[in-house]
């Protein structure tokens, strides 16, 4: 815990954190001092003039937020009629040139522009010369489309190149009011995280071309979740909308603030991974590749097990904890083997140092410490031997198809799925269950730490988890405390963990 | 100020001479950071070529180490680098405060008559090209005329005359 020290807002005593500068010390307890360049990731550059404060202590006249830090003692003016012109003077300074086009503007409803002018301005403009005419669709590569007359020039998408990804792909040139972000020609946005430019972008000059002019923003619902694409488990935000008639889909990903995991950022793999929720999905149950009452299709499942003297299941190490000790009690009930094999889902040098990780599994930790086998040898050996083969949501990515095949011919396969994944339609029963943005959980990143995450997007015609799935297929836990009991009787650090009460940013175990 | 971003390309490959090759290692060895020789190199270029091209920017770039970003936003700033060919004889006229009153404009006019060109153009035949720029520093003399970088001082039209006709 930092320091506390005192000092004065508009004359208000607030005790705020030492070591900060004024825009995030005053700012943790809810005093807004308006400011575009100044982001806490990419430090302060005072380029935009919009945190002018006065200080009372013969300092100049005025100082910038961003680079004065908070002192005990000190005494801030925001509210004088000094600093509201200055305001609403860089607030039309900013608006000289701005086509105003709001209405057709991916950013109007979540733009600083926009907030700041019905704050700080609100008056008309006076400007009644020509405004400068700049590039309107710019392809920066990436998946990032600019739009050079809305930037208000703050330069945070050059500063994160440069800073961050280290790629440097974006510059200002020109100078004065012909000032305007591009790429040098040909060497365009080339680095894995290029689309975080677009949420650093305080209008809507920077967007993705991905989700540009899909949803207005108001109607997005923004839920919180965890990006399972690989083992970081970097937060995010599900930004989902049901539409009239339509069923809930999610239209974008984007990166939520957590120091102990990712930042303020996500990268673009794992930001474009929304789409995976939608596309692909296995949404009703199979009967060897052909649509199949669902009913039935757990009688049969149920019957397939019961008759086998030798029973796999195979998890997938992207289900939570709650799912996989759902799965654990459900093998010892009917006195199967377990297996978590998924060597596949490690991509060897495709990670980096910043936030992408080589194991694209989400919740390995949780497969090690809940005790679950995950070597290759074990799976094989039990897979020759098994009668019946329940795979849960594994995707099998990289496994040798031809060792499978001939593994699997005698075999009768149970598919509980969320995509269609190759093994689908091989199986003798395929049933759906849902996917990570439609039920709640608790995972492990590469670096230990436990997050919970709830469900946010709730389809049409909901889709059971691998908990209820296993339920209705004779599983014994039915209710969410029985199955936290049942991870508190696995032995380590799991077994103290109040799964009610993990913290906003994570445990770290 | 206009836009000076569109870039053009030659379409070659761009190198530094032998000459200026040489002169960068030189200079490059006066400053703390390789990031410092952003102008000079510009201006090396400029001394070789004429004029800063795409390609230019890009081997400047490689050639120090930095990002092609960074170049060409100092190429963009500062309008002293031309970014497109000028004509074989650039010619500035100064417009600063001296200049203007000791009838720059004089000068000017006799240029559009003369070689056909305005502040900004390059003659047809490519010979000239003309430019109006701010104080070069030489009030007590003013008008002053820079032509490929040479001063003439306290100019009319008639000393323009005799300055054309000298050249080939």
């Amino acid at each position: 815990m930092a320091e506390m020290i005192k000092l004065f807002v508009n004359g208000e005593e607030v005790e705020v954190e030492s070591g900060k500068n004024l825009i995030d010390a005053v700012g943790a307890v809810g005093i807004e001092i308006p400011h575009f360049c100044y982001h806490p990731a990419l430090g302060a550059d005072g380029n935009c003039r919009m945190c002018l404060v006065g200080i009372e202590d013969g300092r100049p006249p005025l100082v910038p937020a961003c680079k004065t830090p908070a002192a005990e003692g000190m005494k801030v003016q925001l509210d004088t009629d000094k600093i509201k012109k200055i305001q609403r003077d860089m607030m039309e300074f900013e608006l000289i040139n701005h086509p105003i086009d709001c209405p057709v503007c991916d950013q109007a409803g979540e733009c600083t522009l926009q907030d700041y002018y019905m704050t700080y301005d609100g008056v008309s403009s006076r400007m009644n010369v020509e405004q400068v005419k700049k590039a309107k669709k710019l392809d920066f590569g990436g998946g990032v489309v600019h739009d050079q007359e809305r930037c208000v020039l703050c330069g945070r998408c050059v500063r994160f190149c440069r800073q961050i990804t280290k790629t440097g792909e974006l510059g200002i040139v020109n100078r004065t009011d012909s000032a305007r972000v591009d790429i040098f020609p040909g060497r365009p946005l080339n680095n894995r995280y290029a689309l975080n430019v677009v949420d650093l972008c305080p209008v809507g000059a920077m967007t993705s071309a991905d989700f540009r002019f899909k949803q207005r923003v108001w109607f997005l619902k923004k839920d919180e979740g965890i990006c399972h694409g690989c083992s970081k488990g970097c937060n995010i935000f599900i930004d989902h909308n049901r539409e009239k008639y339509k069923d809930d889909t999610i239209y974008r990903f984007r990166p939520r603030h957590n120091d102990q995991v990712n930042g303020y950022f996500i990268c673009d793999e794992g930001r474009l991974s929304h789409k995976k929720e939608n596309e692909g999905r296995l949404l009703e149950s199979l009967k060897n590749g052909k649509p199949y009452n669902l009913t039935e299709s757990y009688v049969l499942a149920q019957k397939a097990i019961t008759n086998a003297e030798n029973v796999l299941i195979l998890v997938s190490p992207n289900l939570p904890l709650e799912q996989l000790v759902a799965t654990q009690v459900f093998a010892q009930k009917i006195g199967a083997s377990l297996s978590g094999y998924s060597d596949g889902y490690i991509v060897k040098g495709d990670g980096d140092d910043f936030l992408i990780q080589d194991d694209k599994a989400a919740n390995r930790k949780g497969l090690e410490l809940l005790g679950i086998n995950t070597g290759g040898d074990f799976f094989w050996d039990s897979l020759e031997k098994a009668e019946c083969f329940i795979c849960i949501d594994n995707e099998l990515p990289a496994v040798d198809t031809k060792r499978l095949i001939k593994a699997l011919r005698e075999t009768k396969v149970i598919a509980l799925s969320s995509h269609h994944f190759n093994l689908v339609d091989q199986a003798f029963v395929a049933i759906p269950v849902a996917s990570f943005s439609e039920y709640g959980g608790s995972i492990i990143n590469c670096d230990g730490v436990l997050q919970s995450f709830q469900a946010a997007v709730v389809k049409n015609t909901p889709i059971a988890d691998v908990t209820e799935v296993l339920r209705r297929l004779g599983g014994p836990l039915s209710s969410a405390p029985e199955v936290l009991a049942a991870i508190h009787r696995v032995e380590g650090p799991l077994a103290k963990v109040d799964f009610n009460r993990i913290p906003a940013e994570g445990l770290k175990l | 100020m206009s836009d000076r971003s569109q870039l053009i390309e030659t379409g070659k490959p761009f190198k530094f001479d032998a000459e200026r090759d040489a002169e960068f290692e030189r200079l490059v060895k006066r400053y703390p950071t390789r990031e410092s020789m952003i102008l000079p190199a510009l201006w090396l270029t400029q001394e070789q070529e004429g004029w800063v091209s795409a390609e230019a920017i890009a081997y400047i770039a490689d050639r120090i180490g930095t990002y092609a970003a960074k170049v060409f936003e100092a190429a963009t700033f500062y309008t002293m680098y031309h970014l497109k060919p000028m004509g074989q004889y650039h010619i500035c006229v100064c417009r600063t405060l001296s200049c203007w009153l000791r009838e720059k404009q004089n000068i000017i006019d006799f240029l559009a008559e003369e070689i056909g060109v305005r502040p900004g153009e390059i003659s047809d035949d490519g010979r000239f090209s003309l430019e109006e720029v701010e104080c070069l520093g030489h009030c007590g003399t003013a008008p002053v005329v820079q032509v490929n970088g040479e001063f003439h001082e306290e100019m009319n039209v008639e000393k323009m005359k005799t300055l054309l006709a000298g050249l080939e």
